[in-house]
């Protein structure tokens, strides 16, 4: 059935362009596509997506607020679902997905001011307090509303091989908002990013574009938790943008390199994770596969950023 | 409720849990002090590589050990966890990267390792795969005698090793500079809390888990500081919350399922344990005597009180026309200090006071240099906040004044 079956790193790459040829040329209809490439868009759609909003929030110091949120999106879901009915397997559509985020980007980011500034504990805790109580809610619940204690590992480890077309469609239109929203308000964004004063004197508010950093990220890790789970999303949100953080200086080149890369790693780990099946029948997690390839991404960068520094600064003296 | 801890089979998952969230409270106070307490959370996200790690290798190893493996499992996570935080170490300093990135990084990429091992596992060694799994959300239900023996030693290690420093921790949380100019050695210091974070939350693991582990971390220290201000109570009360929450959280789980008439159902005691955790931090952080939210509102709110009832107080006894509402007469009645809308004597002691306390202010005021003309405002507020102690100092400083800065006489304010 699945035309990468028994595929290798050399076989799967031509195979894969050249359905993609025939997908755009609509040779192949979107509903047979089969599941590798499925998992390469759904993988590369959230690298774009959290690429671009890994970067704002690395640059706006917000990493662990977005830490927070992978967390509190549990509970976001679980709530969604109670409000429009039905948890069975926690498939997602566009309805819950936007409940969810905009529910759990308001929970998360008001609950942490509420118990930070009027109840007066310090900010660090105040966030550790929120999601990880969250999460152990959301956890309770869908275990209890689920009857079924498997669900709860699903959540933190992701399941790539579940992936379905409407997953795709959803990442989709999240991944296309984000371009957009970044695209768009690019001006803004630097300006709020890089001195957040001088855009307060000019009349954009910060806390607006925090609300809606928030609420773009709580969307994106909604379509990611299913892929690869609530934790190795981060791998995504925080890795892609630290590797081109290292090798270049400006926010637009940060920006593509960032996405470049997700996109080169969603690529090559389903490829590689089709190779170990065929040659060695090692059928791996694609999701940790892929947190592990970002992180060999980031470390060769530190690896060029040493040795471009070291051939081309000045020695002192 | 007894049988929790004379049964055999439930006492090695109750007491095991209780030690365990025991060390997780102490612990906690010393990155909460330090303003570090997400550090936790990157922690105990790193030793789950070294979890799956260390049953691939015991399990190629030793196949049938099952003492070996429990100690492996401590051995491996010790170790990946250890150097998670060397890894977010060198990103913050050589890489210049800011904390909260590196630790997001840290956590999620080392996760990513342990995920990749873990779908390795499930293939090769799908029961040990199984029991790893509980180290996701923590099972106390498991546990075994053998447990509690290990998991008691590592806490009283953690306890012993606090109590050793207590002396050296309270000058360095306390201040930091003075600290270092007596000639103590920060950098060790600093190390070993390092180091039995990560014991701590190796410890932790079995029964609250790896993903949730930094809440027992941050919520137990967080509801004791709303309670004292002293370093060793603050201790005390932290890891008496860890404890308390070990024990109510193990007994939730088992007995939430039966409530929900689901009794095969298992339901992870790592969340049941952060759920009452927080409940208790967040009642902490409302109800406290010394600084929970519910206090400081009744506080505020007596103080307008006694404010608005004063200021009814002198403008009865200066017979002032104009709106008086009646609900603070009645109080004022209740309070003995009227009667039919009029000065008891005591009422008239009480308003003497204070206006005499608000003329003095003002000579002091204007003895200080202030215009006569700006003096009324301040003087307006102070009334009401100073107490005997300064208005005997204010009266020996002026000599005992008998006339304000607009020549109005203070009254009852003979030696």
């Amino acid at each position: 059935m699945n035309p990468y079956w028994g595929a290798t790193l050399t076989s799967f790459f031509p195979l894969f362009f050249h359905r993609m040829l025939d997908l755009l040329t609509g040779k192949l209809a979107w509903t047979d596509l089969a599941s590798d490439e499925i998992q390469v868009l759904v993988f590369a759609l959230i690298s774009i997506g959290a690429a671009l909003i890994g970067t704002l929030l690395i640059l706006k110091r917000m990493a662990m607020l977005a830490n927070a949120l992978s967390h509190t999106i549990l509970v976001g879901i679980v709530i969604a679902y109670l409000l429009v009915g039905g948890v069975g397997g926690l498939s997602l559509n566009l309805g819950v997905v936007l409940i969810a985020s905009v529910l759990c980007a308001l929970l998360t980011t008001l609950l942490t001011q509420v118990i930070h500034r009027v109840l007066k504990l310090q900010e660090d805790a105040s966030i550790g307090l929120v999601f990880t109580t969250l999460f152990a809610l959301g956890i309770v619940l869908v275990t209890l509303l689920t009857r079924n204690a498997h669900i709860g590992l699903e959540v933190v480890m992701g399941n790539a091989d579940a992936l379905h077309v409407n997953d795709l469609k959803i990442a989709l239109w999240v991944a296309g908002g984000n371009l957009l929203f970044v695209l768009l308000l690019y001006k803004e964004w630097k300006l709020t990013c890089f001195d957040s004063g001088f855009a307060k004197s000019l009349g954009f508010s910060p806390s607006a574009f925090t609300y809606l950093l928030m609420l773009l990220t709580s969307a994106t890790a909604i379509t990611a938790f299913r892929a690869v789970g609530v934790l190795l999303f981060l791998t995504f949100l925080v890795g892609l943008p630290l590797t081109g953080r290292l090798l270049t200086q400006s926010l637009g080149k940060m920006l593509l390199w960032a996405s470049g890369i997700g996109l080169f790693v969603s690529l090559f780990t389903v490829a590689l994770s089709r190779h170990l099946l065929t040659v060695y029948q090692m059928p791996l997690s694609t999701a940790g596969l892929a947190s592990c390839l970002i992180g060999v991404c980031f470390l060769l960068a530190v690896l060029a950023r040493g040795v471009l520094s070291l051939t081309f600064t000045k020695k002192p003296g | 409720m007894l049988e929790f801890f004379t049964d055999p089979v439930l006492r090695a998952p109750t007491l095991g849990t209780m030690l365990m969230c025991f060390g997780a409270g102490l612990i906690g106070c010393l990155a909460f002090l330090q303003k570090r307490s997400l550090v936790g959370e990157a922690l105990s996200h790193a030793a789950y590589p070294g979890v799956v790690l260390s049953i691939l290798v015991s399990s190629l190893l030793f196949p049938f050990s099952e003492k070996g493996a429990a100690l492996s499992i401590l051995i491996g996570a010790l170790l990946t966890s250890s150097l998670g935080l060397i890894v977010i170490h060198q990103m913050e300093k050589r890489l210049k990267i800011s904390s909260d990135a590196a630790l997001c990084f840290v956590l999620s990429l080392f996760f990513g390792v342990g995920v990749l091992f873990a779908s390795r596992l499930q293939i090769i060694q799908p029961l040990w795969f199984q029991q790893i799994q509980l180290f996701l959300f923590g099972q106390a239900a498991t546990m075994v005698d053998g447990h509690i023996i290990l998991y008691g030693a590592l806490a009283l290690f953690v306890v012993a090793a606090i109590l050793f420093l207590f002396r050296y921790l309270e000058i360095l949380y306390f201040d930091r500079g003075f600290a270092k100019a007596l000639g103590m050695r920060v950098g060790p210091i600093d190390l070993l809390t390092y180091f039995l974070l990560v014991v701590a939350v190796i410890v932790g693991m079995r029964s609250v888990g790896v993903v949730l582990m930094s809440a027992m971390l941050i919520a137990p220290p967080a509801a004791a500081r709303q309670w004292t201000n002293r370093f060793g109570p603050f201790l005390a009360l932290s890891s008496f919350f860890g404890l308390l929450s070990g024990f109510l959280g193990n007994l939730l789980s088992i007995y939430v399922p039966r409530w929900v008439g689901e009794p095969h159902l298992s339901l992870a005691t790592g969340p049941m344990i952060v759920l009452v955790a927080s409940s208790l931090c967040v009642a902490s952080l409302l109800f406290s005597t010394q600084r929970g939210y519910c206090t400081r509102m009744a506080r505020i709110a007596a103080f307008r009180l006694e404010t608005a009832s004063e200021n009814l107080l002198k403008a009865l006894y200066k017979k002032r026309e104009g709106k008086k509402s009646w609900w603070l007469l009645k109080w004022l009645e209740w309070k003995g200090l009227v009667e039919n809308s009029a000065l008891t004597d005591l009422g008239v002691q009480e308003a003497e006071k204070l206006i005499r306390l608000h003329r003095l202010w003002e000579v002091y005021l204007v003895h200080m240099g202030q215009g006569v003309e700006r003096v009324h405002a301040s003087a307006e507020e102070m009334e009401h906040i100073l107490t005997p102690e300064i208005e005997q100092e204010l009266q020996a400083l002026l000599d005992y004044p008998t006339v304000d800065p607009h020549e109005q006489p203070i009254p009852g304010g003979a030696r």
